[in-house]
């Protein structure tokens, strides 16, 4: 999708990384190297009295998400219409807090075996009321909106890089199409769980060097405005070939794939910036020379600097470029993602009036 | 003007049927597929009964011998049920479609929740991690590189659903997995319809499914009181006490062409949030409302002649959806007519909205309403012209359909006849 004119104006970003709760100021701190290494956050306190019985029962990527939401909203100022506002993220597989499900598992057993039925009663009374609220990946995306008073168009996207990206055309789509004047996007998602850790573990990412984390990011999107951060130009989808079975396409194919969809993407106009988000060290490898290819002044590796935090990533590098942008005077931004989803992403953002 | 979107294909493998014209007929005659469930102990569980397809499918989506539960890792693609439904519904819409189009030019739009592995795969991670009542992420990770080998990818990602249908049907454009809980499968739709109009691809594979009738989800569900008690599903029955969880998939294939016979188009499509309360739902149904005045504005002129209701059976879901059909159809309410599917398969979560969706087809195709199973004593609260005891036959020129979820979402789509 290509945006009219300038394209949408960026009002507000909020993200959540390693270096804590932010608006703008994540790249300075890219930069700086100032950027703690990958680990489970320490989630920040409800800012609300009464959100503090809400954060018991919601999973961490939907406290993560609620946090930035709020954060992007704040930031943009938008304190009146939310019911109007769209809400469009990428959500990962939220899975329950594996504290609850132990707690389930030691209240169903009998004599060192798991009763099915010890389960149903007792398993069922040691439980979390909201237990299957945080096993339902929407609740990243519904629980903040609630907190928050979202009540426009939405969607919540399974993402493994791509997802994220469908939310920002989808938002650009809510508010060109007229359905919606505001939105936020964004994603939100824990690479930490044990769950999640099994899959990339079996799937051979961690062998491949992808550092994983947690992560949330929010953009507040516009239809106009006179002083934004920046705008989104382009979101583009470049479907890679890959073999049957693989989750990712072979490290050449994709490198093949990525500079024609880079060019494309910029409609052979030249960027300053380029952010990269591969996954692991093969997506890495094929796309490594592609800033130097498009002469771009600067590039970061949003995954290396703030660790891999599967469906926030590709927000997070988007906050990340814009925040380039600002920082250094730049004009304009490449932002190249790709995920086991099997398609390259780019969205093209360009410096603001602010 | 935006480009039309034409109903080409459908597909459905429901509790009650491995096709959806067997679905279909045996909907049409009032039958449930609810019962108990027997593929796992559920003595002591706080709902005893659910819809399910009777039978193992393997990795094709044909018929298996194996037991339909595994309990245990390891885990192959073949018990994957979501997957596995999925391809038989799917197959069937893309068989009955005959739509051609380039690999880029076709999309795949799934509503599949939960990201979560099977039971088995959670009691062995959980088990590994030391069994007692706190989770020792520590000991896991020693133990997690030789559990990890035990579980499938398929398996904990409800994207691989997505992913492997558009491998099957050489799908290249866009492929995306809508995560809206209830609402899921008929905001895949919404998607699809939308990526279409906006010229994003051609040709669409859009549905849900949802395979949930597992421990997890019985203990998860019967801990938020939503499941019926008295185990029968009766949407806007005065004695409904809850949901019977149900399981299948259901698809459609939509194209931009309109092909050689025409017969159905999706005039129109919207989504809101309540954005209410972390539990409880909107008791003025305002969500909902704005999701069906959503859809019927972005329709245009039409004639709304039949609703398929979300329905679940639920207190006051129920007289919530009920209330909102009123004010939204207005003077038009008696010249409508509304029927609920749960009934009769059961609620299948993310694939909830897919099979309501063909059930409007129904309507608007061939002007067979089907009827809302469970519905012997109509609710004074849930007043509406509800389609009860038998299929109903009349010409339908629009009819509206209802997907809304926990955590509120709502998504509505309005389909209509082709003239």
């Amino acid at each position: 999708m290509r945006l009219d004119g300038k394209g949408l104006p960026v009002v507000a970003v909020s993200t959540l990384t390693a270096a804590g709760l932010s608006g703008p100021g994540l790249a300075r701190r890219v930069l700086e190297d100032g950027i703690p290494s990958p680990r489970e956050l320490a989630a920040p306190a409800p800012s609300r009295p009464e959100d503090i019985r809400q954060r018991k029962l919601m999973s961490r990527a939907a406290w993560f998400s609620a946090l930035v939401m709020r954060g992007a909203l704040a930031e943009a100022r938008w304190d009146e219409g939310r019911d109007e506002i769209g809400a469009f993220f990428g959500v990962g597989a939220s899975g329950a807090e594996m504290d609850e499900v132990a707690r389930l598992v030691a209240a169903s057993m009998v004599e060192g075996q798991f009763s099915l039925a010890r389960c149903g009663r007792e398993g069922l009374d040691a439980c979390n009321p909201l237990f299957a609220f945080q096993i339902m990946n929407n609740f990243t995306l519904c629980h903040g909106a609630i907190l928050e008073g979202l009540a426009g168009p939405n969607a919540a996207f399974f993402s493994r890089g791509a997802g994220t990206l469908t939310a920002l055309e989808e938002a650009c789509a809510a508010i060109t199409s007229g359905a919606c004047e505001r939105a936020l996007v964004g994603g939100a998602d824990t690479a930490l769980h044990p769950v999640t850790m099994a899959e990339l573990e079996r799937e051979g990412f961690l062998r491949q060097g992808l550092m994983p984390a947690e992560g949330a990011a929010a953009l507040a999107i516009t239809s106009e405005a006179e002083a934004p951060l920046g705008y989104v130009e382009a979101v583009r989808f470049f479907p890679v070939d890959r073999p049957r079975g693989a989750l990712v396409p072979r490290t050449g194919v994709l490198r093949d794939a990525a500079v024609p969809a880079a060019l494309d993407a910029l409609e052979d106009q030249p960027c300053d910036v380029v952010v990269l988000a591969p996954w692991g060290a093969p997506a890495r490898e094929a796309l490594v020379d592609l800033p130097e290819m498009l002469e771009a002044e600067l590039s970061v590796d949003a995954s290396l600097s703030l660790g891999e935090s599967l469906a926030a990533t590709p927000a997070l590098a988007w906050v990340l470029a814009l925040d380039l942008l600002v920082h250094l005077d730049k004009h304009r931004a490449l932002v190249l993602s790709a995920g086991p989803d099997g398609d390259l992403g780019a969205v093209v953002l360009t410096k603001g009036g602010a | 003007m935006k480009r039309q979107v034409f109903v080409r294909g459908r597909g459905a493998i429901t509790p009650l049927g491995e096709t959806w014209p067997a679905s279909r007929d045996a909907l049409a005659e009032g039958r449930s597929a609810v019962e108990p469930v027997k593929h796992f102990d559920v003595e002591g569980y706080p709902s005893q009964v659910a819809a399910t397809v009777p039978f193992a499918l393997d990795a094709r989506g044909l018929r298996s011998d194996k037991p339909s539960y595994a309990p245990k890792p390891p885990l192959d693609e073949a018990e994957d049920r979501r997957l596995a439904l999925a391809r038989r519904a799917a197959d069937e819409a893309w068989a009955e479609a005959r739509v051609s189009a380039a690999p880029s030019r076709i999309g795949v739009f799934v509503g599949a929740e939960s990201g979560r592995a099977t039971y088995g795969t959670i009691f062995a991670l959980s088990r590994a991690a030391g069994g007692g009542a706190r989770f020792d992420h520590a000991r896991f990770g020693e133990d997690a590189r030789r559990l990890a080998t035990s579980v499938h990818a398929a398996a904990v990602s409800p994207a691989a659903v997505a992913s492997a249908l558009a491998a099957r049907i050489g799908a290249e454009g866009p492929v995306e997995t809508i995560s809206l809980a209830c609402a899921s499968g008929a905001a895949a739709i919404v998607s699809a319809t939308q990526a279409i109009r906006l010229g994003l691809c051609d040709v669409a594979l859009a549905g849900g499914v949802g395979a949930d009738v597992d421990p997890f989800m019985l203990v998860g569900f019967g801990l938020l009181g939503a499941l019926s008690a008295r185990g029968v599903s009766c949407p806007f029955d005065v004695r409904r006490d809850g949901f019977v969880v149900g399981e299948g998939a259901a698809f459609v294939v939509l194209a931009a062409d309109a092909g050689d016979a025409p017969r159905a188009e999706i005039r129109g499509a919207a989504r809101t949030l309540d954005a209410h309360h972390l539990t409880a739902p909107d008791p003025t149904g305002d969500g909902a409302e704005r999701a069906m005045r959503g859809a019927i504005e972005d329709a245009g002129h039409v004639k709304i002649g039949y609703v398929q209701a979300h329905g679940t059976s639920t207190q006051l879901n129920d007289a919530v959806e009920a209330a909102a059909i009123r004010r939204v159809l207005g003077d038009a309410l008696p010249d409508a007519h509304v029927g609920a599917v749960k009934g009769a398969v059961g609620h299948w979560i993310a694939g909830a909205g897919a099979i309501g969706f063909l059930c409007a087809l129904e309507a608007v195709e061939e002007g067979l309403c089907l009827p809302t199973a469970g519905l012997d004593a109509p609710d004074p609260a849930c007043a509406l012209p509800h389609v009860a005891g038998a299929a109903l036959r009349k010409p339908v020129e629009a009819a509206l359909v209802n997907a809304f979820a926990f955590g509120g979402a709502n998504a509505s789509l309005v389909v209509s006849r082709c003239a």
